[in-house]
């Protein structure tokens, strides 16, 4: 998604409302104690999402508080009975009539929990306060596990419980929206500021936390750490209010030095996390290894794996990733390869990086002396092995190739090859001084892969994920956290079909809740995402939605007047299901202190002054 | 020529030119020369820019019917009665820049009536306020009838409050006060023509916005008003008096006062009166005292549940006696 803001402002919160009277319950047509009407008031309103409390006295149990939001807003001409009614009402005003402002309202919550109707004719209020807190199960969380997350539409913060994200009792957190116009990136990136920002959480749950997040459209995501022209005192308001100072985050590239050593820049004062920023090698940088961006040179830093790291890793897996390579025996040939890479794999003096093979046994084989320095050298040695052209004894090598039909091992070999070229992962492996991702230089690392071809985005992901996950295995320790950010979550686990990526992430959904690493996964339709990423998601978000999107079943947790809403919503404007309260609540974010796009950039020598 | 025409009201209202028998019949002499001399002419309606108007009305329902059996009494007949409610009130629309109506001074009364005059009351009904009164009369109509006076009653007593607070006063049916106070009676139904053949070849003539000249009914009698036809409306294939009504004002008001209220109403009346699809007494049925009728009817009450309190304050035992006996 692109982190444009086009088709309107973001929604800004209306002044918080006034508690009180609002209206009584209806008495026309029954109450339930799910649902019942409110008949307002001449001088007050109740909007859509908004909170009311009604206490009705029931017999033997005593005052039962019912809690409700309300799911729509009705009006009508009491007296009317033909739709020329209405002319002859409002303009020629001689036929008398009232106008009467109904709301529907859905009950969240009964306290005590007595599922009675509330009593017909009991008079409403719009819950403020502590009414307000009960209506949303706030007091049901715990104080240092209350993340807020926006103004609801009444003006008051939306709080969400950590506990259902940092693993507690549930993890990750799932975002749907038309590209554009929900801000589901920009939604992340807010929620992480305010994650690491807010003073009130259990720092148990914040400190040293680690996010890793892949831009792949765009160059969105590289201004992190610059101030936005369109960020304005009003929003500056709305983010002390919350309780973050609103500032962009803090570089901490680490810059190399030409040895291949690092070291960390120098951080400007403040308190905003930190981010660095990574992109692969542009094509033509042979041998100077410039970032492939086109926005920005300072602050950034190229990556790759060196042939050593790629097989250590066993990298070879995410090369495959294609739900088309795993139909034939292709998986089963890369499995081969990789372990018996490992095992092969010696260094190679005074080549940093680079690897030769070398049989364990001593036998000379037929890639004897190739020394392995990118992607094309080794697919040669791989050749050699696999595919040998009259050398030898024409054979593949069996500890190799295994007893596989010389078909599948050509498929693997065409499939390698292709993928190895420049435009694909031939510029992401090469030899020399390492220069992985450092995953702890910054809190914030933006993986920028929006130039790369799919089949080397699919890599890097999974190459990254896999790392961070292993660590995290090792560690046996879930804190400090790990988060993922991934957009387009549909490209690398889709529904159908399987791959080592899509495993690897059923595997961080199912298990990264107890290991702490935990995934932020956004995509325009949920439908297209495998089920098992969406179930696992405790958090649930969603902005502007497509109409036949919010149709489908993977939104059946919002109220059907949210599911009519859906299209219409803001940018800015998102609504969240959380488990710990069982209705969806709207709400809105303010617009963020950094740039989301180029031309948002705050041109420097600008003071950021008054905020 | 002879010509049949459908009639533009429901059938369940009857016609608007029936035979109306709350008219007093005696109501013959007409004087057509108040206004003009000579040959009538339609005359164009003038809205005077009236500031507001109030449209009287009232409905009455029959509650429950009852019964007096004395076992004393000679005769050894039951003698009928009947519990009844009827509400009075108006539509008062106010005029201007932002026009607007409201329901005023409606009131609802509820009454026991017992016939050839008895004087039993009426045991306390619970939440509802029934005053026993007697009438001579012993059939069911003379005791409608007489709910039917208290109503008319009651209306002319709320169209003289609000006249007395300046409004124009559009009250339903002829007039019975005949005060000089800014009232108009409004009939819809023509059960005669008070006019000769000249005069009521100009009815004929007349366009909607436009009345007849004033005419002075009972000339030489107690009851004398003026009165006029206007049409509301052209009503598709109707006759010569389909879409006409007739108005009456107080003769105590004088000619001219006469003359400026009947211009005003000619003008006015047709803009409130309801297209023919939304009313089935369209378009005499003027919209404010059909929407009146509605909220009357609705003060009354759940006529089912007001018979369920009747029957309970009857039913209840009454003395300490009647109370062992139930005991028993």
């Amino acid at each position: 998604m692109t982190m444009t803001e086009a088709g309107g402002e973001p929604n800004e919160p209306r002044q918080p409302s006034a508690g009180g009277r609002v209206g009584r319950v209806a008495g026309v047509g029954q109450t339930t104690s799910q649902q019942f009407r409110v008949v307002l008031d001449a001088d007050r309103y109740l909007a859509v999402d908004d909170l009311v409390v009604v206490r009705t006295e029931v017999p033997e149990a005593g005052a039962v508080a019912t809690y409700g939001i309300v799911t729509e807003s009705e009006a009508t001409y009491e007296g009317a009975t033909f739709e020329s009614d209405v002319h002859r009402i409002g303009d020629g005003g001689f036929q008398p009539a009232e106008q009467v402002r109904t709301a529907q309202v859905a009950v969240t919550r009964v306290d005590p929990e007595i599922w009675v109707a509330a009593g017909p004719g009991e008079v409403v209020e719009r819950a403020r306060g502590v009414d307000r807190q009960r209506a949303l199960y706030v007091d049901t969380i715990d104080p240092a596990k209350r993340l807020a997350v926006g103004l609801g539409r009444d003006g008051d913060e939306i709080e969400m419980d950590l506990d259902y994200f940092d693993g507690t009792k549930g993890g990750h957190m799932s975002i749907s929206g038309v590209s554009g116009v929900a801000t589901k990136t920009t939604f992340a990136f807010f929620f992480l500021r305010m994650l690491t920002g807010l003073p009130n959480l259990d720092t148990r749950a914040t400190a040293n936390l680690r996010a890793l997040v892949f831009n792949v459209k765009g160059e969105d995501l590289l201004w992190l750490d610059r101030p936005s022209t369109k960020f304005s005192p009003e929003d500056a308001a709305v983010w002390t209010r919350l309780g973050v100072e609103p500032t962009p985050f803090r570089l901490a590239t680490p810059s190399r030095d030409d040895r291949g050593g690092t070291k960390p820049r120098a951080l400007g004062g403040g308190t905003s996390p930190t981010v660095a920023f990574w992109a692969p090698p542009a094509k033509a940088s042979r041998d100077a290894v410039l970032p492939d961006v086109s926005g920005r040179q300072e602050g950034i830093e190229a990556f790759y794996w060196t042939p050593e790291e790629f097989i250590r890793d066993g990298l070879l897996q995410f090369v495959f990733t294609d739900a088309s390579d795993q139909r034939n025996q292709i998986p089963f040939v890369e499995e081969r390869v990789r372990s018996q890479l490992q095992r092969w794999m010696r260094p190679v003096d005074g080549e940093p990086g680079a690897v030769t093979l070398v049989d364990p046994s001593g036998a000379v084989h037929a890639a004897q002396g190739i020394v392995i320095r990118d992607m094309e050298s080794l697919v040669e040695a791989l050749g050699a092995l696999l595919e040998p052209e009259g050398g030898g004894d024409g054979q593949p090598h069996s500890a190799w190739a295994g007893r596989v039909q010389p078909g599948t091992i050509s498929a693997f070999m065409r499939r390698l090859q292709s993928a190895s070229s420049g435009l694909r992962l031939g510029r992401l492996v090469r030899s020399g001084i390492s220069r992985r991702i450092d995953r702890t230089a910054a809190t914030v690392t933006v993986v920028a892969i929006q130039g790369l071809h799919e089949l080397a985005q699919r890599f890097v992901v999974g190459a990254l994920l896999q790392e961070t996950f292993r660590e995290k295995e090792m560690t046996g320790q879930s804190h400090p956290l790990s988060v993922i950010v991934l957009d387009e979550l549909n490209k690398y686990a889709p529904r159908e079909g399987v791959s080592p990526l899509k495993e690897m992430l059923v595997d961080i959904a199912q298990r990264g809740r107890s290991l702490g690493v935990l995934l932020v996964g956004a995509q325009q339709s949920a439908s297209r995402v495998a089920p098992d990423l969406l179930e696992n998601a405790s958090i649930r978000v969603a902005g502007r939605l497509d109409a036949a999107e919010s149709e489908r079943a993977e939104f059946g947790w919002m109220l059907p007047s949210t599911r009519a809403r859906a299209r219409l919503l803001k940018p800015g404007t998102m609504v969240l299901s959380q488990p710990a309260v069982p209705v969806p609540v709207v709400f809105s974010f303010p617009r963020v202190p950094w740039a989301t796009r180029r031309d948002e950039v705050r041109p420097e020598g600008d003071p950021f002054k008054g905020l | 020529m002879a010509r049949l025409y459908l009639e533009s009201w429901a059938p369940g209202f009857g016609s608007p030119v029936e035979a109306d028998q709350s008219l007093p019949p005696s109501e013959v002499e007409v004087d057509p020369a108040v206004e003009v001399d000579g040959a009538w002419e339609p005359l164009p309606g003038l809205d005077d820019g009236v500031r507001s108007i109030a449209f009287v009305d009232g409905v009455r329902r029959i509650d429950a019917r009852l019964t007096v059996f004395d076992a004393d009494d000679d005769s050894g007949l039951p003698i009928p009665g009947l519990c009844a409610s009827y509400a009075v009130g108006a539509t008062v629309w106010q005029r201007g820049p932002a026009p607007r109506s409201t329901y005023e001074q409606v009131a609802v009364h509820r009454i026991a009536v017992l016939g050839r005059g008895r004087a039993e009351q009426m045991p306390q009904v619970r939440g509802l306020a029934y005053a026993t009164e007697s009438t001579e009369g012993e059939d069911d109509d003379q005791l409608t009838a007489h709910v039917q006076t208290r109503m008319r009653q009651a209306e002319g007593a709320c169209a003289a409050v609000l006249a007395q607070a300046g409004h124009f006063v559009v009250a339903d049916g002829p007039i019975n006060e005949f005060a000089p106070q800014q009232v108009i009676g409004y009939i819809k139904t023509h059960h005669r023509s008070y006019l000769g053949p000249a005069e009521a070849g100009c009815v004929a003539a007349l366009r909607p916005g436009e009345r007849t000249p004033m005419f002075r009914i009972n000339p030489q009698a107690k009851f004398q008003r003026y009165s006029w036809y206007v049409r509301l409306a052209a009503v598709p294939f109707g006759h010569a008096w389909s879409g006409v009504v007739r108005c009456e004002s107080a003769f105590a008001l004088g000619r001219d006062e006469a003359r400026k209220i009947a211009d005003r109403t000619a003008a006015i009346l047709p803009l409130v009166a309801p297209p023919l699809h939304i009313d089935p007494r369209a378009p005499q049925n003027l919209v404010p005292i059909a929407a009146l009728e509605k909220h009357l009817r609705h003060q009354l009450g759940d006529a089912a549940l007001v018979e369920r309190a009747l029957r309970a304050a009857l039913h209840a035992p009454s003395t300490s006696a009647e109370q062992e006996a139930a005991a028993r």
